[in-house]
């Protein structure tokens, strides 16, 4: 809840009139009785006047009540949609402060998740408050009231049959939540079982296990079939037995008027009244848990938003420090360890790259290349070392300067939906025509590019499906080399490109951006092959470093690699 | 109205077993709405009874004989009825409760099963979120139509017959006047559904657009990040935000306010009944008693004749999500099955397997292959190599019957495959996949997928084959540890080589091996390398290639381009010619 009141404060009119609304469409609901009994009286004495005025009267109070309940509706809708716009504004400004751990932490389909199903169920459960919690307490408050002033020396019947109904409430969702939880995994096997046969149906055919499948699958389901039963025959109990409750409350009362009618003959005809006021109040107190179960939902999900608000992102950068920097990285004794993990994933990398060079980086999968790669880039920082882009620590230079120095292309190129100039754009707004041409030149993107009717305008579809691996790759290229970084990060950047564009690229880069100093990271030895300094890693530790030349001699490691993928000219070399 | 037509089918397949327990339970509601609607005149009686009790009492003369047991006798029936209520609608909701599990259970498993059967082509043709939405929304909202809104529609069908029956018993006058303004009802209550569905249906398209941009974004943060472009992404969603905002406060508005809107009408037809009610009895020749007592009555009619309308309207949306989800479920349903005509048993690979002349689209006048011929002798290995697109997937597609050639034949030793059972085929063809797909359950489990009866040393061995044992024993437990493809503690390459011990373990005559292009590094790909070496030695195989250099050993290469063969020959044939292949060889070699 404390996460809502600063926003549904922002909105207190709304809230108020929501609020007020609902006390006028109690009140002509509770009046309506009021003035039917005046309107009888009038009968009794056959006042036409007054008959015809209460009349009009009822009438005008229905009216009332049908106005109070549309602006309600229009009010509460109002708030809630004010509030869940407001929260997913914030969240999403809260997520663009995350630093690349803040990120990893969270997993970005989980925050998709937050973002879009939790705030809903906030939104629903706030219309939900304003069109009914405030209704709940006001007629049980009534009915309560006006039961008691009835017959006040009936409060213990009211009493027990409260006491009864919430005790056999209370038992029940016990025994309930469990089912729940339990029905909660049982769909979540069941949707895993799902998924995994829909994805590797091919192998479940051409293994011939079609029945085996089906017959593990309706032992789950049956398991998801019985305690969804056994939750619904719960319920079967719960209803009648409320409702038998009340009713046997009516009697008791009955019967003790009845036991002292000579005493209080009065009461007789109040019974009808005070029936009808207990009704209302078992109806209330059935409203209100109905309301708690779907609140406590939107607690979960309140508490999952305030995870995230929450967060402190776990990076932060100076705003003093110098703008720009020239190209040179060094690595002093740097180790790395991700959150979470007990092994470092670098451990101990020192190495000096001048502005202009380019270093290669090769490895096994896990090697560590990637995440020294990513604290160039100051993605993240390390446990202890130093990294340094022109001499100065990265801790200390603003992180515009940084993302303007380090241009970092992903292996799993991601463009966004819009145009091929907008995606460029976004990281140099300054970008001519005649720019984007030479990045693109660069990149062996423009002869694709220029072949598309409407060129640099082309349209980037959702997941850039519309471009083929390596089209996708030439364009994060592209966009890496656009506003002349002084770092270039290749992560496996070129894994989908074949080895004659791949070559063309890392000749325009030579040729094109000379104080640039390129990070190339590549399974493939072509890739690399012409680098100043390649870095070998193995086990999260810098094992060599050098040529190619050079680590072909001195490398155990770089030779095993390197066997994998070398061939000589015309003929099958057997390694 | 095709849509309820299909719905209606779907729903008649899978309850029309329960006819009974429904009949039993119309039968149960109907006594239960009896007695509800009966009990009150028993309270009324019990009052009336007292009241002569007190007119007894109050007369010296008839003091001594004035009995409370009328009294007592009255509310005891009046008790006995709503144990009667609660009886027979706690056994009719139990039935209900039972047949809404079950037969979304049956449900749930016919999907299953059904997707087991259906054709491959069904599956490329739809998106898995979308197939898979069907468990988990469809099904999902059929089920809580059927166990919320089942109970509530025969009650509230139950309670207006009772309500009607009663009213014009009692007053036929009254009875129309009480119902009059049911078509005003309806007809607002059907122009607000139809403008909260039209809102509605711009909120969700709203939402979706939103939810694409936060998607996209979001899930590309890493690229927001290394590019310093958070505020640019905050600022792009603004007006999505701004957009779902304005389109839901009208969906919300609409369809929100169709309750209080109900409601509140319910509460000026009970005006009304009162204006007219005490109309009537001030300008009709009733006694004045009567009148009191009839327009009494007849509010409490008023009142309850508004509710099952409320509550059917209500039940309105439930209702229609559940009539989509039921086509949509249905839809499925009513695929053809894979067609398995075949009579023989192939039982082994003898001499040969032809591709012979095929010819094969997956969409009309769309041909992927033109004609290909492909001859393998037992025991010989052929690899398909091609860049993306060029039908290389497709030839394993055929070779499994995964789809049937469209002209042409594929025949192993000399029969057509058509000529087969299915099952006899698949058992002889075994396929390494390109992406492998682990299963829920152990490891163990998952190498013996093929076979589930195979012995633990028989899956030993095949991972130990697959060069898989050193790792899972490494386990802390062992062949025992639980797997599924989304937790799994294995690597992509690891999981490539889970599957090619499952093929090794079934021990197929005739495979097909898709290498995987997954990013693994060269270091492990020399030991998925020496793992396929292994299943394929003594087998006859074919191998769909993307790295050369697993096939430089080959009996026969073949090179596949826009769905026709441009090249064909060993290794070393095929480099002299300097064609195609060797120019791809050059291209993905490092030379000296």
């Amino acid at each position: 809840m404390r996460v809502l009141i600063p926003y549904i404060k922002r909105y207190k009119w709304d809230a108020i009139w929501a609020t007020v609304s609902i006390v006028f469409q109690v009140f002509a609901t509770l009046w309506q009785p009021r003035m039917l009994q005046t309107v009888m009286e009038a009968i009794m004495k056959q006042d036409k006047a007054t008959v015809f005025n209460y009349g009009i009267g009822l009438i005008l109070l229905a009216v009332v009540g049908i106005i109070a309940g549309i602006i309600n509706t229009v009010y509460s809708a109002r708030l809630a949609l004010h509030v869940a716009t407001d929260l997913r504004a914030d969240l999403y400004d809260h997520i663009q402060s995350f630093a690349y751990a803040d990120i990893e932490d969270f997993s970005a389909s989980n925050l998709v998740v937050r973002m879009t199903n939790d705030v809903n169920q906030v939104q629903q459960v706030v219309m939900a408050a304003f069109q009914q919690v405030t209704r709940i307490p006001l007629v049980f408050a009534g009915a309560l009231a006006l039961a008691l002033t009835t017959m006040p020396e009936q409060w213990w019947v009211i009493a027990v049959m409260m006491v009864i109904i919430v005790g056999v409430g209370l038992v029940t969702f016990k025994t309930m939540s469990k089912y729940f939880a339990q029905t909660q995994q049982d769909i979540e096997d069941v949707n895993t079982l799902a998924r995994e046969n829909l994805m590797g149906i091919r192998v479940v055919k051409s293994f011939v296990q079609e029945q085996a499948q089906i017959t593990g699958f309706a032992k789950t389901s049956d398991r998801l079939r019985d305690v969804t039963a056994k939750i619904g025959e719960l319920f079967a109990v719960l209803m009648p037995a409320f409702f038998l409750t009340a009713n046997i409350a009516v009697v008791v009362s009955v019967y003790i008027v009845g036991q002292n009618v000579t005493a209080h003959p009065t009461y007789l005809a109040a019974i009808s009244s005070f029936t009808s006021y207990l009704m209302q109040i078992l109806f209330a107190v059935i409203n209100a848990s109905f309301m708690m179960t779907f609140a406590s939902r939107a607690f979960i999900s309140m508490g999952r938003i305030r995870e995230v608000l929450d967060h402190k992102p776990s990076m932060h950068f100076t705003t003093a420090g110098p703008a720009t920097v020239p190209g040179d990285i060094t690595f002093e004794h740097v180790t790395f360890t991700y959150p979470g993990d007990k092994q470092p994933t670098l451990q101990d990398v020192s190495f000096t790259a001048p502005a202009g060079s380019m270093i290669g980086i090769v490895g096994a999968t896990g090697s560590g290349k990637t995440t020294l790669a990513q604290l160039i880039a100051r993605l993240f920082d390390p446990d202890s070392g130093r990294v340094l882009i022109g001499g100065v620590d990265v801790r200390e230079l603003p992180e515009a300067t940084i993302r303007n120095a380090v241009a970092y292309v992903l292996q799993r190129a991601t463009l966004f939906s819009g145009t091929i100039a907008q995606n460029l754009l976004q990281v140099q707004p300054a970008a001519t025509p005649a720019t984007m041409a030479r990045a693109a030149e660069i990149a062996q993107a423009a002869e694709f590019i220029e072949r598309l009717p409407e060129t640099y305008d082309a349209p980037v579809e959702e997941r850039s499906a519309n471009f083929s691996g390596g089209q996708k790759q030439r364009l994060a290229i592209t966009r890496g080399v656009i506003a002349d970084p002084e770092i270039l990060i290749l992560d496996d950047a070129t894994s989908a490109l074949d080895a004659r564009s791949e070559k063309l690229v890392q000749e325009a880069l030579d040729r094109e951006l000379t104080r640039t100093t390129t990070v190339v990271i590549a399974e493939k030895i072509a890739s690399i092959i012409r680098a100043d300094q390649i870095l070998v890693m193995d086990g999260g530790r810098l094992v060599a470093t050098g040529t190619h030349k050079q680590l072909v001699q001195s490398s155990a490691i770089y030779q095993e690699i390197y066997a994998t993928q070398k061939a000589k000219e015309g003929g099958v070399a057997n390694v | 109205m095709s849509d309820i037509k299909n719905a209606g089918k779907y729903y008649y397949h899978y309850l029309h077993r329960y006819w009974k327990g429904f009949l039993v339970t119309a039968i149960l509601i109907g006594i239960s709405t009896w007695c509800v609607v009966v009990a009150p005149t028993y309270l009324g009686r019990a009052i009336t009874e007292l009241t002569s009790y007190l007119q007894a009492w109050g007369n010296p003369a008839t003091r001594q004989a004035a009995s409370l047991a009328k009294f007592h006798h009255t509310l005891i029936v009046y008790l006995l009825l709503y144990f009667g209520d609660a009886s027979t609608l706690f056994v009719a909701s139990w039935i209900l409760a039972r047949i809404t599990a079950f037969s979304t259970g049956t449900m749930r498993i016919g999907l299953f099963r059904k997707m087991q059967r259906m054709k491959v082509q069904y599956f490329d043709a739809h998106s898995d979120g979308d197939i898979l939405a069907r468990y988990t929304s469809d099904l999902d909202n059929i089920f809580n139509a059927l166990n919320q809104a089942l109970i509530d529609i025969f009650l509230a069908v139950a309670q207006l017959i009772g309500i009607l029956i009663m009213m014009f018993d009692q007053n036929a006058t009254m009875g129309w006047v009480t119902i009059a303004s049911t078509p005003v009802a309806l007809g607002v209550a059907a122009f607000v559904m139809q403008k909260a569905s039209v809102a509605v249906n711009q909120q969700q398209q709203a939402i979706g657009a939103m939810n694409g941009y936060i998607n996209e974004q979001v899930t590309g943060q890493k690229v927001i990040i290394t590019n310093g472009l958070q505020q640019d992404s905050a600022n792009g969603f603004r007006p999505f935000n701004q957009a779902v905002q304005k389109a839901a406060v009208r969906g919300q508005i609409w369809s929100g306010v169709l309750m209080p809107l109900m409601s509140g009408m319910s509460l000026l037809n009970t005006a009304i009944v009162i204006f007219f009610g005490s109309w009537l009895a001030l300008n009709g020749q009733m006694a004045t008693g009567a009148a009191l007592a009839l327009v009494v009555v007849f509010v409490n009619y008023a009142q309850q004749y508004y509710q099952p309308l409320t509550t059917l309207t209500s039940l309105y949306g439930m209702i229609q999500l559940a009539i989509t989800g039921a086509r949509r479920v249905d839809e499925v349903r009513t695929q053809p099955d894979e067609q398995d005509s075949g009579t023989e048993v192939l039982t082994g690979l003898n001499t040969a397997v032809k591709i012979a002349d095929v010819r094969f689209s997956y969409l009309p006048g769309k041909e992927i292959l033109h004609g290909v011929t492909i001859d393998v002798a037992k025991g010989e290995m052929v690899a398909l190599v091609g860049p993306t697109g060029s039908g290389k997937t497709t030839v394993m597609n055929l070779l499994n019957r995964f789809y049937d050639v469209d002209s042409g034949a594929i025949t192993v030793d000399g029969q057509d495959i058509r000529r087969f059972t299915l099952a006899s085929l698949r058992d002889t063809v075994g396929i390494v996949l390109q992406e492998p797909q682990l299963f829920s359950g152990t490891i163990a489990e998952n190498i013996a997928f093929g076979d589930p009866t195979a012995e633990l040393d028989r899956v030993k061995a095949a991972a130990k084959q697959a060069n898989l044992d050193d790792f899972i024993q490494s386990l802390p437990e062992g062949y025992d540890t639980r797997v599924s493809d989304e937790q799994s503690v294995f690597s992509a390459g690891q999981k490539q080589l889970m599957s090619i011990a499952r093929t090794i373990l079934t021990d197929p005559r005739l495979l097909i091996l898709d290498e995987a292009t997954s990013n693994v590094d060269t270091v492990t790909e020399a030991k998925i390398q020496a793992a396929m070496d292994n299943v394929i030695a003594g087998r006859t195989s074919f191998v769909i290639a993307h790295r050369l250099k697993t096939i430089l050993n080959a009996d026969k290469i073949v090179v596949l381009k826009d769905g026709a063969i441009i090249e064909q020959g060993t290794h070393d044939e095929l480099v002299a010619q300097g064609g195609f292949y060797a120019e791809l060889y050059h291209n993905q070699m490092v030379f000296e």
